[in-house]
């Protein structure tokens, strides 16, 4: 085997690559074709339809024939709806890797939506005569929102010492409680324009590349944290065992109280694209986001058990996730059913990994 | 002798060891008979390969001249063989009578019929004379009471055989007088009784027969009554030291580096004074429960319930606190490497950093090239045996995991190191090369408070040996008066013959 392609295998997210590869090229072989009108630029700059001339002589508007699924608005479509979980599915995964759980993401998300919005809705469409300031302090309310969060669920794992799985489910009803009582259950909208302008700029044919570039900037940043921080190596030790990294001098409580934050803030992220994209906010945004984002987490290789998982596997998981709902929609296979095949996935994924493991050990054991 | 149970060339590998090393003897019919050895003699897994609970690599094992295969604990028990764990073997939530019936529960129109599970559970503790009330919540008994349970419940499903591990290890006086009483009223039913303990005197007092292993080997099968505990010690031991005097004694020494006074924790230990001086190797010694490990972990800060007075390096250590510790320059290798001492999951050189993190972080970045030259040097130096510094630790042998683990500690350069347990599930190689280290690491002045279960161990490294018993100092030996039989003593407290 040529070398820089064994390399490619061995590196621990080929898997998932090749996952991606294979489910595009099904996507695309089955997806059919789609007539669309063609347009052209006008010498001033607007579009215009295009004409041909048909075999009768008569002027009629010209096609192009596009893959459903291979063609830029879909990708850049499944782009831009990637992002939002992939986002939290980063801060998602190192919480797991530590050994824990966050079920409350998506209230956080509701929460730190609501209270950006609230705040940005005080400055109004035109900002109160200071636009920046009050885009300012929306993102501030926003991401601060999130953090509190995030130290709520830490704060209370630590001090209470309770299995994490059961303060975040308390913390996702009573975030997004809180969320309710504070907007009465209402939409808040009509914020300063400058954030819309700045979330919704985009390139080419419909890219949104905002969502686009605050994934890339957060999976880097996840990565670097995990792999080449000594925070990072002390979320996998704790996650491996927590007793020997207590045993090895690890502040086991504060790595737990950060990780929690950590979720906490990119849920705040996600939160704040949302607002610019959106442009409102209720209480009942994000909701059932907390199992597309451990859903994304647990298919991205990151281990429920703790110690395994990598920040670039939970963002190709999220991606994985989002190609198969978007492909139901393209294949013309009824909605209804892609809860079920979501849900399938998901097991399926974890059955195929711990496969993958009995394999590994097997060929240790072998070794020896 | 009438051979009941017969043992034929019994061989067990574990990764790294071989536990048991063609092992054969005969038990009779009938009798309380009694497995012996040091740790890491074999004698549990001899116990559990007959009770099912592992399975054997090669022998054979005859009953009443059958050859069986107890492969698991469900098969060895329709074989008329049950076991007695040390540790809990039972639903700790559930009720004595529900344990007690729980692989076949009575039932009628599929709901559990309460009033015939009370019914049998009161029978089958009446057969052995308990006096335990059926309804009350396994959980909350005393380990004795559970013992007797497990007993009534080995009894109640026609046993033949009852293996004993340690059973008295965790009993009060009290108990361990009803556990023998019972252990005789078995014996005159016919019950055939594996008696595992290295509590010499309680096997004097109630075993007919006794066998000896000792590093996987049978070693001596005697009638109790044709030998003497001085014998069996004799036998248990009876082995060469792995190396010649360490050079670490020829050295002086220098100033104390860890003192510990009156350091007592409520239920585990009390008046433990210690101390260790640069350049000194100072043993632990003790039977299992004796709180060896609990006063490692408390001197480390792991003990929040700690009280006393610690000092390094002359300056005070506050009780229960670990970083107070690691700040004073202490490292613990704690005695289960795999539960306790390393993240399997990781690879060597984070395991190998893993304690020394703080030193190779910048701005909360790992310095990755400082980081592979420290897990380089100190791999290098314990002669780690793996293909790479990037293999998961998980998949080294015992002895290169344990290497790892005492590793992780010199790449944090502690002066002063506790080692419990340095060469537990540890092949011969590995250990001679770890004596070695210890003593490299004494003459370079560093202070080492080694606890082991291993007596030649001890012997062989250390200056003076502390000797623990139920919690307490039973006494200190100096290096001029070691001897395995004296050790031994204090550990057991027997008087000298």
């Amino acid at each position: 085997m040529p070398s820089p392609l064994r390399s490619l295998l061995k590196f621990q997210e080929s898997g998932l690559l090749l996952v991606i590869l294979a489910l595009g090229v099904l996507l695309t072989v089955f997806a059919g074709t789609v007539r669309t009108p063609l347009f052209e630029r006008t010498a001033d700059g607007g579009r215009q339809r295009v004409f041909t001339t048909g075999p009768d002589g008569e002027r009629v508007p010209a096609f192009v024939e596009k893959n459903k699924f291979l063609n830029a608005q879909n990708l850049a479509q499944l782009a831009k709806d990637t992002s939002f979980t992939a986002i939290m599915a980063v801060g998602m995964a190192v919480v797991i890797i530590a050994g824990g759980i966050d079920l409350s993401v998506g209230s956080i998300y509701a929460l730190a939506s609501v209270m950006g919005a609230m705040v940005l809705n005080h400055y109004g469409p035109e900002g109160a005569n200071n636009p920046a300031l009050g885009v300012t302090l929306g993102i501030g309310a926003c991401l601060g929102t999130a953090l509190l969060c995030g130290l709520f669920n830490g704060g209370l794992i630590v001090a209470l010492r309770v299995h994490p799985f059961i303060i975040t489910l308390g913390a996702m009803a009573i975030l997004r409680g809180i969320a309710f009582v504070a907007t009465k259950g209402q939409s808040v909208g009509g914020f300063p324009a400058g954030l819309r302008d700045f979330v919704r700029y985009e390139m080419g044919d419909g890219l949104s590349v905002v969502p686009l570039a605050a994934m890339v900037l957060v999976t880097i940043a996840g990565w670097i944290f995990l792999s080449r921080m000594a925070a990072g190596r002390r979320v996998y030790a704790i996650g491996g065992n927590e007793l020997a990294a207590r045993f090895s001098g690890i502040r086991v409580e504060r790595v737990k109280l950060g990780i929690y934050l950590l979720s906490g803030l990119t849920a705040g992220i996600a939160a704040l694209l949302s607002l610019g994209y959106y442009g409102a906010a209720t209480s009942g945004d994000g909701q059932g986001y907390e199992l597309n984002v451990i859903a994304a987490a647990v298919v991205g290789g990151a281990s429920l058990s703790g110690g395994r998982g990598s920040a670039l596997g939970v963002v190709l998981g999220a991606l994985i996730i989002q190609m198969i709902s978007s492909g139901i929609v393209i294949l013309g296979i009824d909605q209804n059913y892609s809860q079920i095949i979501i849900g399938t996935v998901v097991i399926a994924a974890v059955v195929l990994d711990n496969f993958n493991t009995w394999l590994a050990k097997r060929r240790l054991t072998q070794a020896k | 002798m009438t051979a009941f149970l017969q043992f034929q060339a019994i061989t067990k590998r574990f990764p790294g060891v071989l536990a048991l090393d063609g092992v054969g003897f005969t038990v009779e019919r009938g009798t309380c008979h009694a497995l012996i050895g040091e740790n890491g003699a074999g004698k549990s897994t001899l116990g559990k390969i007959l009770a099912g609970v592992q399975t054997a690599d090669g022998g054979e094992i005859r009953l009443d001249g059958k050859v069986i295969t107890p492969d698991s604990p469900l098969a060895a028990r329709e074989l008329g063989i049950a076991m007695v764990h040390q540790e809990l073997a039972f639903c700790p939530n559930l009720s004595v009578a529900e344990n007690l019936c729980l692989g076949d529960l009575p039932r009628r129109a599929g709901f559990v019929d309460r009033a015939e599970l009370r019914k049998r559970a009161k029978a089958m503790l009446a057969t052995i004379g308990a006096d335990i009330d059926p309804d009350v919540i396994i959980g909350t008994l005393s380990t004795g009471r559970e013992q007797l349970v497990q007993i009534a419940a080995a009894v109640g499903t026609g046993a033949k055989v009852i293996v004993m591990d340690e059973p008295s290890s965790s009993l009060s006086a009290a108990e361990t007088a009803e556990l023998f009483r019972l252990v005789r009223e078995l014996k005159s039913r016919g019950i055939t009784l594996i008696y595992v303990s290295h509590r010499l005197e309680e096997l004097f007092a109630l075993c007919d027969n006794i066998t000896v292993l000792r590093d996987g080997k049978h070693v001596a099968t005697e009638r109790i009554a044709d030998t003497t505990p001085q014998r069996v010690v004799t036998q248990m031991i009876g082995r060469e030291l792995l190396f010649a005097t360490p050079n670490h004694l020829a050295k002086s020494l220098g100033e104390e580096r860890l003192k510990v006074a009156s350091l007592a924790s409520p239920g585990k230990f009390s008046g433990i004074d210690l101390s260790v001086r640069a350049g000194e190797i100072v043993g632990v010694a003790g039977i299992v429960g004796a709180g060896r490990s609990e006063v490692v972990e408390a001197i480390f800060g792991l003990d929040a319930a700690a009280t006393g007075y610690i000092t390094v390096k002359g300056a005070a250590l506050p009780c229960g606190s670990r970083d107070a510790a690691l700040a004073a320059g202490l490292g613990l290798v704690p005695e289960d490497r795999k539960r306790q001492g390393l993240v399997l999951g990781l690879n060597n050189r984070e395991n190998t950093s893993l304690a020394a993190l703080p030193a190779l972080t910048s701005l909360g970045w790992v310095k990755r090239a400082t980081e592979r030259e420290l897990a380089q040097r100190y791999t290098s130096r314990l002669r780690v045996k793996a293909p790479s510094l990037e293999t998961i630790t998980a998949g080294l042998s015992g002895g290169n995991q344990q290497k790892i683990a005492l590793a992780k500690w010199l790449a944090r350069s502690c002066d002063v190191l506790l080692i419990d347990e340095p060469t537990r599930g540890v092949d011969v190689g590995a250990k001679a090369e770890i004596y070695q280290l210890l003593d490299e690491l004494a003459c370079e002045g560093k202070a080492l408070l080694v606890v082991s279960s291993e007596l030649p161990e001890l012997i062989g490294l250390c200056r003076r040996i502390v000797v623990m018993r139920n919690g307490g100092i039973a006494g200190e030996v100096q290096r001029a008066d070691f001897s395995e039989a004296a050790l031994m003593r204090l550990m057991a407290g027997v008087a000298a013959a």
